[in-house]
This record gives structure tokens, sequence and C-alpha cells, in this order.
């Protein structure tokens, strides 16, 4: 895969800041969902891209958006995942399922469950075809940062195998957990990810943001931000760091990666299934994606988006990366 | 940041005896300012008391008292009912919301300077300096008109610990003269350099001032001096602020108090400031930043205001099972408000067009909310008032003429700019 030939392709002006992608496969069609509470429909490749908006509605930001079969599953601010029918657009069912907002929603390689996760700090397991709440693992991320604040529960990846779950909170406390059992595997930190300035301005900003396993699922890749200086802004360089998550009790951390010049946030990584490059996306004012080549041990390529970059879905083995933020639905193709 | 020429800088407001003295005998002998003390004194009598909880750095009107949940710059947190019937205020201020019955929410103000220096000297002062004119803070106003001269506490303290805004945060005691200036608090929330030295024994100390004062009343014989005068005076009010160091330990509170406040230091300078207004100290301001989100405005304010709420709640819960708050006037308030438009960073930037602030307690009617911003928060809709509105709004709450006037030699200033009123429906 030649990450340097990649090129925006298309560049989609939107009223709203989107936060949840997900894409229909084997179709140009994708779901999205933002800041106008609702989730759209959009044929990215069509001449003039249109949307069409769904019947199901949260009641303020849609956080997140998945895909498992024919259900669109969608988490938002309110606390709820609400199930919708991807080919009809009908509303299926919606579930309180969290005391505070929804971050993030992972759907397991077999489409049979979905992990939600939020700033309750609970990690809830659903069944996909009914709704039903299959687990719950409440405890560990704590839900007071160590300063006393709201701590926030960002981000959660299932292994390709789906035998392994991890999570990760705003301080940079990361778990990856037996799927089938609830049963804490390894605990690792990122604590560089997490800036809480004491003197000047007293409260905190950063916190990992995404995370994904390696295809071989040896690796876990954890997504954020810089040490930060400057609080106000998001002013540090995008952050991976990439741990042997199963070696001793802590992993071992194998890569820190920096996106240099590119500053703000990891919201998004992908392993590419051949295991070699990894695909980091985020931002801050402006977007980036960044190819992490695991051979060389570097950055290869990064590329500038139009936008600040919140979610992305990718197909065809990467070559094809739709990506969605601040205003904006990209398709770039590669190679 | 940088500090705005001409501004005060923290090292100038330091606390100490030697300052403390120096000043109060330089405000002796200039003597520039004359007031009605008949009315100040009446005024005292009353007990009148403001605790102001200063956001520093700009929080967001949006996330706190005037949301717009589902417009397009409304965020993504909802509002919720509070205590008064068609009131609604973030959902990140829960207890707040069940509390709305003793405060008033200012959703109107227009103060037009969007600039940290600029903004804050507005809102601490309720208008601009004038090339030859510096006017007092609010704090050093109220310590002059609410302060007894004879009072062994500190007329005006004011907390501020975090450095970000520290040298340009609005305070300073302008004409009125060091003596109505605040004791600033910037490293620990106790006052430095107040403590009798340990190797000073308390019967040498005590020993050491008899001697003082026998020395300094020989000298005065056969003299007429205002300085001689004030020197006394401003030795007996360091003997005060020594004797004042214990309202600012919190071992003196219960567990449950303490805890009631909570474990933040922005809970713990509430708690103190509590302390000191029961103790008569006129005028606290503590200040709580750095509110700037340029990015990641919503996660900021998810960390920033439930701490808000929680103390704010928990002060005027405190204040109101004491009796006090019917005296005491809480007073939240910024340099300004932050903007409706959501920036590419997720924050929002400052915005001085469209804000809210709140007043709680004394002489103020609770459960209201007075002026209204249009469906997005762009601009206000009803009721605008600016910065010298909302001051005479607050000096009238206290019982006190915001058209009086100082003296500066034969000129005539008045607290507010001529001709403003306050704004009558907020004032009970």
């Amino acid at each position: 895969m030649n990450v340097s030939a990649i090129k925006l392709e298309k560049n989609i002006s939107r009223p709203d800041i989107l936060f949840g992608v997900a894409r229909v496969p084997g179709t140009s069609k994708a779901f999205v969902g933002g800041s106008d509470f609702k989730i759209h429909e959009i044929d990215i490749d069509a001449a003039k891209p249109e949307s069409r908006t769904l019947q199901s509605a949260h009641e303020t930001y849609i956080t997140t958006l998945a895909l498992a079969g024919d259900s669109i599953i969608s988490g938002g601010y309110d606390g709820k995942l609400i199930w919708t029918k991807a080919s009809s657009g009908e509303r299926i069912r919606e579930a309180q399922a969290h005391g505070r907002a929804v971050r993030k929603v992972a759907i397991s390689p077999d489409r049979a469950t979905a992990v939600s996760v939020a700033d309750d700090m609970a990690v809830r397991f659903w069944n996909v075809a009914d709704g039903r709440k299959i687990r719950e693992i409440t405890g560990e991320h704590q839900p007071l940062t160590p300063q006393g604040f709201r701590s926030m529960l960002y981000a959660c990846a299932f292994s390709a195998d789906g035998k392994f779950l991890a999570t990760a909170d705003k301080t940079g406390h990361v778990v990856v957990w037996e799927a089938s059992t609830g049963k804490k595997a390894a605990t690792l930190a990122v604590p560089v990810m997490y800036t809480w300035d004491p003197n000047a301005r007293r409260h905190s900003i950063g916190g990992p943001r995404s995370v994904a396993f390696s295809p071989d699922g040896s690796l876990l890749a954890i997504g954020g931000t810089g040490k930060i200086g400057n609080i106000d802004h998001l002013e540090a360089d995008g952050r991976v760091e990439i741990f042997r998550w199963a070696k001793g009790d802590k992993g071992e951390k194998v890569h820190d990666f920096i996106t240099e010049g590119k500053k703000g946030l990891v919201e998004h990584l992908e392993f590419h299934p051949g295991g070699d490059i990894l695909l980091a996306a985020g931002g801050a004012g402006e977007g980036f994606l960044s190819f992490i080549d695991l051979k060389q041990k570097k950055i290869v390529h990064q590329e500038k988006s139009p936008m600040n970059i919140h979610a992305v879905a990718t197909a065809d083995s990467m070559k094809s990366i739709v990506a969605v933020g601040h205003q904006r639905v990209v398709k770039f193709v590669v190679g | 940041m940088s500090s705005i020429p001409g501004s005060c800088t923290p090292s100038e407001h330091a606390a100490s005896r030697r300052q403390f003295l120096g000043a109060a005998a330089a405000s002796g002998i200039t003597a520039m300012v004359s007031g009605s003390s008949a009315l100040a004194g009446e005024v005292a009598k009353r007990g009148k008391r403001v605790i102001l909880l200063w956001l520093a750095g700009g929080a967001s009107q949006f996330e706190t008292f005037d949301p717009k949940p589902g417009a397009v710059t409304g965020g993504p947190f909802r509002s919720i009912q509070t205590s008064t019937s068609g009131v609604r205020v973030s959902e990140l201020m829960p207890r707040m919301a069940a509390r709305l019955k003793d405060t008033c929410l200012i959703r109107s103000l227009n103060t037009k300077n969007a600039d940290h220096g600029g903004g804050a000297e507005l809102m601490m002062r309720g208008r601009r300096d004038e090339a030859s004119v510096r006017y007092p803070d609010m704090g050093s106003v109220l310590a002059r008109e609410l302060g007894d001269s004879e009072s062994k506490v500190p007329d005006y303290v004011s907390f501020y610990l975090q450095s970000e805004g520290q040298g340009f945060s609005g305070t300073g005691a302008g004409f009125l003269g060091a003596r109505f200036g605040p004791m600033q608090l910037h490293k620990g929330t106790t006052p430095e350099n107040l403590s009798r030295l340990d190797t000073i024994s308390a019967s040498d100390f005590a020993d050491r001032m008899a001697l003082r004062e026998s020395w300094s009343r020989a000298f005065e014989k056969g003299r007429v001096s205002a300085a001689l005068g004030s020197h006394q005076q401003a030795f007996a009010r360091v003997g005060g602020l020594m004797e004042s160091q214990k309202l600012f330990d919190l071992s003196n509170e219960s567990a449950k108090t303490r805890e009631a406040y909570g474990p933040t230091q922005f809970g713990e300078q509430a708690l103190i400031a509590r302390r000191l207004v029961e103790a008569g100290v006129p005028f606290v301001r503590v200040g709580r930043a750095w509110w700037d989100s340029h990015g990641q405005n919503f996660e900021t304010h998810q960390e920033m205001v439930p701490e808000l709420d929680h103390v704010m709640a928990t002060l005027l819960d405190d204040l109101g099972q004491r009796g006090m708050l019917k005296d005491t006037l809480v007073i939240t308030l910024s340099e300004f408000g932050r903007t409706p438009n959501i920036n590419a960073s997720l924050g929002r930037d400052h915005f001085a067009s469209a804000w809210s602030c709140s007043l709680s307690g004394c002489g103020v009617v609770g459960g209201s909310v007075y002026g209204k911003t249009d469906d997005r928060g762009d601009k206000v809709a009803e009721g605008e008032i600016g910065a010298a509105r909302l001051f005479a709004t607050i000096y009238k709450a206290l019982g006190i003429n915001p058209q009086k006037n100082y003296h500066l030699g034969s000129r005539p200033v008045p607290l507010t700019d001529p001709g403003t009123e306050p704004v009558k429906e907020v004032l009970a």
C-alpha cells in the first residue's frame, strides 16, 4: 500500500459537526451523526451528494455510530443507545444505556455484540439483535480524576478475533478485558496523554481518545495528544503509543509516535489488515491523517485534512477512507 | 498572555505588614478622597457583605446560566428545569437548579470588551479608567462603604491562586488608595507574612508592641498631625490582621462542613470566604481560573461547571443556614462570556455581547431571571445592560446609593457613571 499516493476525492460541506460515521459495506453509502442530533445517510460517491435524514434522533449530540448488519447503533450525550434499521431508516429501539454521555460504541467481529463506554465510567455489553444488556463492567474506570474532577471514558475497541476489548479513560488508564467474561486481562497507562495543570489554569485537557488492536491481537495502539503547556488550546502534536499489551502486568510499550507538526487529538486508530501500517487520524483546528509504518518504526506520510477529524470509516483494506468532523465529510483514496 | 500596560502586578499587591503600614499611612497623609462618612457608617451598621465568585478567563453562559439546547450554537449539554417555573439552566448545574430561589440570573450583559485584561478591569470596576482617573474596583469601593474603620479584620480579601490571568485580574483600589486595596492571596489560602516570627514569643511580641505604642504616644505629645494618627491606626489594623489569621485556618471547621464544600481548592476558598464574611470582612473575592476554553470547551466545562455548581450551592446553603444570606450578596461573574460559534477545536472564544452572571441573596429577587438573549444566543433580545448598570444594581442591593459622590479634590465622582440606574426588576 503506497500511502504517499493518497488523494482527496470528495469534500462535502455540512452545517453540522459530525462525530460518528458508519459505512455500508460494498456501497458508497455512509451514515453520519453529530451536532444536529440526527442520523443522516449520504451517498458519498454521488455527483452531488445529498443527505437523507433518518427518523431516529437523540436528545442532543450524537457522539458515535456503529453498523452491525442492518442495525445502526448510535450513542449520544443523552446517554442513550438507539437502534435504527439501516435499510429503512426506521427506529427499532432505544435504551437509556448510561447515566452520562456515551462516547463510543464498538461492534464485535461476529456482529453479535455491541459495547458502549460512557462518562458514567461503565462498560456495557449489548445483544445487537434484541438490545438486551449482556454484561456491565463498573468500578475499574474511576468517576473522578486524581484531582477530584469528573473523569470521562472515551474509547473502546474489540480485537480482531473478538476475544478482547480495550477501554481507555481520560486519565490515561487503559484496560484490556476478556470479552466473554469481563475479566481484566491487562492494565496499561498512557499518562502523557492527560495533562492536569495544577498551577496556571487548574483543570485538565486531553486523554486517550482511540484504541486499536493489531490484526494478530498482540499490539494495542492508543491515540491521544501529547503533554500540553497552555491547556486553553489543543496545542500539542498528536500522539500514539503502542504496547505489547499481554507482556507482564502492565504490558510493554514498544513504540511512541508523535504526529510532528500535526496538532490535536488522535481520534481514530486503525491497523491495515496486513498489520504493518497504522492509520492515525484526528486534529484540532485543522485535521490530519498520519500513516505509521511499524516495520520502519516511523510515520511515513501525513496528510492534511480539510477539517478537524472526529471519526473515520475505511473500506477496501484502507484504500478508501471516509472521515467526518467539523462541518465536513471527506473521502480519501489511497494508492 | 501578557500583562496589560498600567495594570497592577501581583507583586504590587502582595500582602505584607511593611507595605500595609506604608500604604495606610500614605492614604492618611494625602486624604485625597472625601465621601459621606455618615452614610458609609449607616451602611456598615447594616452588616452587608459580598462574596464574589470570579470565574476568570470567561465561563460559558451556554454551559451554565443561559443554555440553548437544540440551537446550532447550543453545544451538547441539555437544559434542566430549575426550582423556578419556566427557568432552565445547563444540566451541568443540578444543585443550583434545585436552589434557584435565592438567585437572580442576569442573561443580558453586553459589555463590549472581549479582552481578558480590559474585560476584567471593566467587570471589576464597572467602568473604564480615564486618562487621569484610575477607578477603584468593586471590592475597594465596598471595603470603604461597608468596612468598619475600627474593624480588626481585613476589609477586602482576594483569592487568586492560579497563575494564569493573575496579573490582569482587574483588582486595584484606584484613587481610593491602598488603604482600601485587597489583601491578595496568590500562593496559598493563608496570608503570607502575617505570622509572628517563631523566634519571638507571644509575651515578647506584646512587650514590643506596648513599647512601640508608648514611644509613639510620647512622640505625639505636642504635635498635631493626621499622619501620626494614621500611623497609629495602621499599627492597630496590623495587629488585627495578625489576629485574623485564624479565619483562614480550616482546621477550625467541622469535618462535616469541610466535606460539604468538597476537597477542591475552590471549595476550600469558598469556605474561608464564608468564615471571613461571618467575622465581618465586607468583601471577599474567590477567583477560580481558568475558563478560557478556546479548545475542548465542552470537556472543560464538563470538568469545571460541576465544581462551580457544587461550591456555589453549598455556599448558598451554608449562608442560608447561618442566617447570613439576607445580608450577604453572592455574585458569580466573569470578565466576559463565550462565543455562540463553536470553533473547529470544539472551543468557544471570547464574547462580551450577550452573556450572563448571577446575583444571590442580599437585596435581590430570588428565583428570577432578568433579560433575555435571542434563540441562538448571538445577541441580547431584552433588557440589555452593561457593566455600569450591573454595578449600580449591586450597590443598590447592598443599600448603597450608586450615585453617591466621592471627591477627587473638588471633582465629584459618583460610584457609577452619572445617570446610571440600577435594574429595578432585579432588586427586592
